[in-house]
Order: structure tokens, then sequence, then C-alpha cells
């Protein structure tokens, strides 16, 4: 029995592994195709071939791909990232200042997805072709269809420059800047940690509006698929059956369709979370967020394979990750899968 | 019960976001000793003087954290005045460069920073290789002799060897002033923290490359890539006290972003602002924009390796194509002045802007050049550009006029640092494409973009954009070297002048337009002192 459980773990290990090793051997021999000189992230354009080619040997790059992605993986195994050509600091130092940023904010709109996509599709549901149906309606589809990037900036000509109501660009102010020490590089519990609750409040105000446009969109997501998955249990004939033995409407709702979707919906939330976790370029270029999307694509332009790699690394450690919580999450909800 | 339950449900998930925008309704002007500044941080790699190779850091470092021996007068470009250097000589014979420095150079730490350190600092450029490298080598020095050329006489003067009799204006407008390379680093720092490898160290490169420990006004506390950037106040500066403790540059790579922070007060200074943004803020009157001509170029690269594009007739036809006057006034407010000279204005040696722009669009004498050419019909080929900033606007607009002659030009556009590979391989037949020179002498441009020493693919003198064209001239090449040399700063000039004539009707470049740097700030800014190659923070106020 034990080794039964053993042995699915090693395979489970195995396979993600696996998995991992694909991803990053297809990302590395793809990278190295790109028509880009990644050389020239440290040189700049005007360097003559001498330079060019001591970097070019320097880092490596004259060594056969195979050799290279060898010692790539050698490096990484010993948790040696490398050097990110592009901003000239340690990949790992870079993502342990990135990777929360985008945690936070996507922690941030992942809540109000949930918090708010979740009610409005059971409501939907519930009341459908109703005004709540309508209405909920056409916030998803403003939701799906508007671009992040003009939703951003509207936000930030109404809320920041014209109300005052939120913090501007940026995870705090300029005056707040030394104020904590970082600890774990969530701003808001950093400061709550430090005690200094002008500065979490600071955070709040900066994080809330990024925050609530990429949660909108996931709200907008997640409020669609609820009330789809709403709709297709109440056409059940249990449901019609909870009823007959004497439940509330709202019980039945609560109690039966509503548990009944958990599992579907658990499986669109991790999505939306991992989605979200990816980083969205678009907002924290508005947001002058220094997240993990934008040093993502930095990275890709500047053909910096040492950045590109451990970024998909940690998007593929995610999607999996997720995954098994997923999987785990299942055999919570779902008596059948245990 | 229930439908109260959802009801609730729903409702408070509102009310927290609503409770969470409420407090944060105060908004924090920026502190009044420190200059906050919004600029894209996304080119930066290293701090390191003598590895700096791109322009936002050389702006940053630059007389803001390393003072140079000698600097540009802020008034006039192309006259010397004194940095940390306060005096200097030349020999009769003009093959000795001797450098006084001041006598009360500190660095940071308080600790004495003496011709040793510069001596030191001068010598590890060469010997570490990197792009600046070049800025002392086209000037002889090397390598190998590097530690005889560049010496310490005493604890204040610093003497150089020179291999031929550079004119000293040329040299020193060229190495040692706004150049990175002639900052003074802490031997002592950076030789205690250098590291080896493969039996070669470092000097220091990667120590310095976070913050250098150098003689000037500032020095850098914190860079967290792509978010800020931190100078502090070096309290042992020679110089006037900076009124500005702190400097603080913050990574907003979005152009309205950068704006409303202006206008709200969260920031001091906009340093990427697009022609929209500009434009708005033009009638705001607690912000001031300043237009800065640069000395940099921005031109369509023609490979004369093709046979249509090496006929200089064809050449010439896609110059009278570029429509210079309407660019002026659609494309190139805040942008740029159009020109169509290899030398900047500005620079020593430079064609006055009316010389420098002969050129208007003139469909009828494009036709009659190429019919001259034997393509009276057109012909076909791409260009490749940048995807960013005005790029696309520009090969549009050149891609419009073309057409109109039977020109076809595919445009094809790209991330930047594609762009450059492309152009270092020689790998286009068009390219639209930048270059700013070091310094503001004809030479530096003359030396990159007429001077071709071995126009060989295998010879691969990358660094020379006129090389990537693989256009020669042996005539040019000769000149441009016999006016390096000239001692005579009219007959100097007038050397440069002849150059410049001839190339601008027979070289591989067709030049549109020198670059403008718009920086906007708030008017509560003062003395912040803004030049064609830097812009210096030590004496900036509000």
């Amino acid at each position: 029995m034990r080794l039964s459980l053993l042995k699915g773990f090693a395979r489970q290990a195995g396979s993600v592994a696996t998995t991992l090793l694909g991803l990053l051997a297809l990302t590395f021999f793809m990278g190295r195709m790109l028509p880009v000189d990644p050389v020239l992230a440290i040189v700049g354009d005007q360097a003559d071939q001498a330079t060019h080619d001591m970097v070019y040997h320097q880092l490596g790059l004259d060594q056969p791909l195979y050799v290279q992605f060898y010692l790539y993986i050698h490096a990484m195994l010993t948790g040696d990232f490398g050097n990110a050509l592009f901003t000239g600091h340690r990949v790992a130092d870079d993502l342990t200042k990135v990777f929360p940023a985008t945690v936070e904010l996507a922690t941030f709109a992942i809540i109000i997805g949930v918090g708010i996509g979740v009610p409005l599709g059971v409501l939907a549901a519930v009341y459908r072709g109703s005004v709540i149906d309508h209405i909920a309606r056409v916030v998803g589809l403003l939701g799906y269809s508007s671009p992040a990037f003009w939703l951003g900036l509207m936000g930030l000509i109404l809320f920041y420059a014209t109300l005052g109501w939120v913090g501007g660009p940026g995870r705090l102010d300029v005056a707040y800047m030394d104020s904590i020490e970082p600890h774990t590089g969530f701003m808001t519990i950093d400061a709550l940690l430090d005690g200094d609750t002008d500065v979490f409040w600071n955070a709040v105000s900066h994080i809330v509006l990024p925050g609530s446009i990429l949660g909108y969109g996931s709200m907008a997501y997640i409020s669609r698929m609820t009330r789809s998955f709403m709709l297709e249990q109440m056409a059940q004939e249990y449901m019609v059956a909870a009823r007959v033995k004497g439940l509330s409407a709202w019980a039945v709702i609560r109690r039966h369709a509503f548990r009944n979707i958990l599992v579907q919906l658990v499986t669109v939330i991790a999505l939306a979370y991992a989605f979200l976790l990816e980083g969205a370029v678009l907002t924290e270029t508005v947001f002058a967020w220094p997240g993990f999307g934008h040093y993502l694509v930095a990275g890709l332009l500047a053909g910096d394979m040492n950045a590109v790699l451990a970024c998909v690394l940690i998007v593929g450690i995610i999607f999996i990750g997720l995954n098994l919580l997923t999987d785990l999450l299942y055999r919570l909800l779902d008596p059948r899968t245990r | 019960m229930s439908r109260l339950f959802m009801a609730r449900a729903f409702y408070a998930a509102i009310a927290s976001v609503v409770l969470l925008l409420s407090p944060a309704t105060g908004q924090a002007a920026t502190p009044r000793d420190a200059l906050i500044i919004a600029w894209n941080l996304d080119a930066l790699i290293t701090f390191d003087p003598a590895q700096i190779g791109e322009v936002n850091g050389a702006d940053i470092i630059i007389n803001n954290v390393c003072t140079t021996l000698v600097r540009y007068d802020p008034n006039d470009v192309t006259k010397i005045i004194p940095g940390t250097a306060e005096s200097w000589s030349s020999s009769p014979d003009g093959l000795t460069l001797t450098f006084k420095l001041r006598s009360d150079l500190k660095f940071p730490d308080g600790t004495p920073a003496t011709a040793e350190d510069a001596a030191w600092s001068l010598q590890r450029a060469v010997l570490l290789g990197f792009f600046s490298s070049s800025n002392l080598t086209e000037w002889g020095f090397n390598k190998d002799q590097i530690t005889d050329q560049i010496q310490a006489a005493d604890d204040h003067t610093v003497v150089l060897k020179l291999s031929k009799p550079y004119p000293a204006p040329l040299l020193l407008s060229a190495a040692f002033a706004n150049n990175n390379v002639a900052a003074i680093l802490s031997k002592a720092v950076g030789l205690k923290n250098a590291k080896t490898t493969d039996g070669k160290s470092d000097l220091g490169n990667a120590f310095f490359k976070t913050g250098p420990v150098c003689v000037g006004p500032y020095h850098v506390t914190r860079w967290d890539a792509n978010d800020v950037v931190v100078l502090e106040r070096n309290d042992n500066y020679f110089g006037p006290k900076p009124a500005m403790r702190r400097i603080i540059i913050r990574h907003v790579p979005e152009s309205s972003a950068q704006r409303l922070l202006l206008e709200k007060g969260d920031i001091d200074v906009a340093r990427l602002l697009n022609t929209d943004d500009l434009k708005a803020l033009e009638s705001n009157k607690d912000i001031h924009i300043e237009q800065t001509l640069q000395q940099g170029m921005q031109y369509l690269a023609l490979n004369t390796n093709d046979p249509i594009l090496g006929n200089p007739k064809v050449r010439e036809a896609i110059r009278y194509l570029i429509d210079y006057d309407g660019l002026k006034d659609t494309i190139l407010p805040y942008k740029g002045v159009p020109r169509a000279d290899l030398v900047p204005e500005g620079a020593f040696g430079a064609l006055n802007r009316k010389e420098g722009q002969p050129f208007s669009l003139d469909l009828a004498k494009a036709k009659q050049l190429l019919t001259e050419a034997g393509y009276p019909d057109g012909f076909s080929k791409k260009m490749i550009l940048s995807a960013n900033d005005i790029s696309p606007a520009i090969a549009q607009h050149i891609a419009t006029n073309a057409a109109k002659v039977g020109i076809k030009l595919e445009l094809e556009q790209m991330a930047d640092a594609n762009l450059f590979t492309r152009g270092r391989n020689r790998d286009f037949e068009i390219q639209l494409v930048g270059w700013y020179a070091g310094y503001p002498d004809g030479n530096a441009m003359v030396s990159r973009h007429a001077t071709n020493p071995d126009p060989r693919m295998e010879a691969k003198l990358v660094g020379l954009p006129v090389w990537r064209t693989g256009w020669q001239s042996t005539d040019i090449n000769a000149k441009a070297e016999a006016a390096r040399l000239e001692q005579d700063p009219e007959k100097r000039a007038a050397m440069y002048r002849d150059i410049q004539l001839y190339m601008i009707h027979n070289g591989p470049m067709a030049y549109i337009y020198q670059v403008i740097r718009p920086i906007a700030y708030r008017t509560s800014v003062k003395g912040f002192e803004i030049g064609p190659f830097r812009v210096n923070y030590e004496s900036a106020t509000k």
C-alpha cells in the first residue's frame, strides 16, 4: 500500500520534472533561433566586433547549443539562473522583486474576480432573463471587450488625476519609498509587518486601481462561467426532487446546485489566477508596476534567454502547481473522486 | 434567509472595494529636498563607467555621479571647462597631455581621490575592453602599453603619452569631457572587490556595476531593475553643495502615466513624453517643456552592396523623396529638426542649418535621377525599422512618396535589438535607424559614418555604420585622417566642411533629422542644467 503511494508520488514527480525540462528545452532552442543578438543588450549597437566577441565568449555563446543547454540546466539545479543581460542584475534577484509584485496584484485581482464574479453569476442564473441577468451580461461583455490598457488609463485619469481617490502609477508614493523593510516583497504585508499603517494604506491606494481593473476582467470571465454552470445544474431533475422534498428555492440553489458546480468553478478560478500570475503586461506598463509580465516581455525583446528561461520555468511551475492543487480540491469537493 | 445570504455576500464584496478606496484620498507631494524624475529605465544594464554603452546609463552617471576630468561649457559645448582637473597642457611636440587635478577631490566616504585613482580608472577602461574603451583606443591607447601610456606623475598630476600629435581640443572633447571613461573611480575599492575568473581580474566591474565609487555630486544608493534608481548627495563633493539631497528616478514606461504624475505633482520631471502628451502639457503654466537639440541623427542607411542602392544617383533620388518641410510640421514637433548632413548642428565644424539641409521633396527631380540611373520605372526594396516611437510614421511617409516615382518600399517593423542585429550583420537593403555622436566635433560622425578602412564583409567593422552599408571612399578616409591631425582649428573646420559637402550627395546615408530631447518639468524646479549631451542635477533647486 505504502509502496504504491510512493510509486505514485515518484511517477508524479517524474512527470512534473519531464514537463518542466521539455518546456525549458523548447524555450531554449526556440530562443536561440530568434533573430536577435543577445550580446547587443550588453555592448550596445555602437560596439565593435572585438568587444562583441569578448562578451559573446564570456557568455559561453560560442559553445555548441547542447553544451550551453547542459551548462544552463546544471547551473539552474544549483539555484543559479545566471545574470539577466538586459538588467545587469542576477535573474534570481530580479525575480524576487518582480514576482511578489505580480503575485500581490494578481491576488488582489482574483479576490475581486471571485468575490463579485461568483455571486453575480449565480444571481444571473437564478434570475435568468431578468434585469440582474442583463446587467451581468453587459458588465461581463465590457470586461471581456475593453482593453486593459484603455481601462487603466481611463481609471487613472478619473480616480487618480481627477478625483484623487487612489494613488498613481507605481507601488508606493515616493515619500514612502524607503519607509519599510522588504520582508516578503508584498508591499501591503511588509507594511503590516513593520506596523506602518500609513504605508499600508498608501500601498493599498496604489494597488486598488490596477487590481480592480485586472479583477474586472477575471470577474467577467468567472461570472459568465458560473452562470452557465448554474443553468446546467438547475435544469437537472434532482433540483425538482429537492424542491418537492420541501426545501426552499435558495436552499436548493445553495446546497445542491452551487455545491455541484464547485469542482468546475475551482478549475475556472485556478486558470484565471494562473493567467493573472503570468503577468498582465499592459496593465503593468500603464501603472508602472514593476512586475513579472513586463520583465518577461522586456527580456524577450532583448533576446535575453537567461531571464526568459527563468520566467518560463516559473510560469510552468505555476500551471503545474495549480493543476495539482485543483486535483486536490477536486478530491475534497467531490466525494466520487476519493 | 438564503436570499439574504446571497445578497449580503454580493454587497459585502462591493462594500469591501469601496472601503478600500476611502482612506486613500490623501496625496503626497514630492519631498522638498528630492528631485523625482520619471523615465524609462529598461535599457539600464550597468553603472560601471568603463562599461556604460547606452544613453540612459551615461546620462545618470556622467557628471551626476562621476565628474569627468574636463567638461563642456554648458553655453557652448565646443568649449572645454575644468572638471576634476583644474588645468591641462600639451607638450610642444603635441605628444604628451598633462592633467593637473584639483587638490580637494574626495570619494563619498571622505577618502581623498588622487591622480593614481584617475590614471587607474583610465587604464581599466582600456584593459576591460568594453565598448567605452574605444573612446580611448581610437586615439592610440592600447591594452599592451596602457600602464606606460597613462601614469600618475604625483598625487595631482596625470600624464598621457600620445602616439600621434592629435589636436588637444579634439582629444579633450572626444575622450575626457563628458565621457564615462574620464571618471575618477576609487582604485582601492575596485581592487578590493575585484573578482578573478580564468586568471583574469574584472578590476571591480561586477562591484561597480550597481554603484561606482566615484568623485561626483551624488552616489548611487539603490537600483532596482525596471523600478527605481536613487542617487544620494555626496557631502564630500568638491563643488557647491547640491540643494537636492536625493535624486529619485522612477521607471514609468508609459507616456500618459508620466503626464498624469507630472500634472498631479507626484513627479518633478518627465523624460519620456510622446508628442500628444507634450502638446497637451503646452498650455499648463505649472509645467515647462525644454527642447534640446541633441547630437543624434536619424537616417536611412542604404546598403551599397545592393546593385541598385550602390548607384549614387539612386541614393540622391531617395533624398529628394524625403519631405523635410512636411515632416517638420507633422511628425517632427518635439522630436527633431530636419537635417540632411551627417554632422549634427552644434558640433565643431558642422555645416549651418541651411547648408546642412539642401533637399526638399521633389518628385520630378527624383524621377529624373532614377531615369539617369537606369531605373525609370523604379524598383522594389525592403526597409527595416524600429516599431517604436515615430519610426513607423517616418517610414510610411517616405514609402508614400517613393511609391509616386515607382519605388515600392516594403516596410518591416521590429524590436530594436532585432533591428541592430540586422544592421550589424549587414542584413538589410534599407535601414531606418539612429546614431548618437559621442562628442560635439565633426570627427565624431566622420570617423563612424564616412571613414571605412576596409569595406569587406570579413573585416567585420560592425561598430562603423558606414561599414554596415559597404560604402568606402579612400579619398574621404585620407581627408578624415588629415583633419584628425590638423592643429589649426580654422583649417580643421574647413576640412570637415569639405567632407560634409561631399557626403551629403554621395554618401551611403540619407539623413532625415537631428534628434530633439524634450524634457517636461514643473516650474517649481529651478537651475536644472539641460545640455545637448547631459542633464545635470547638482544645480537643481525647488
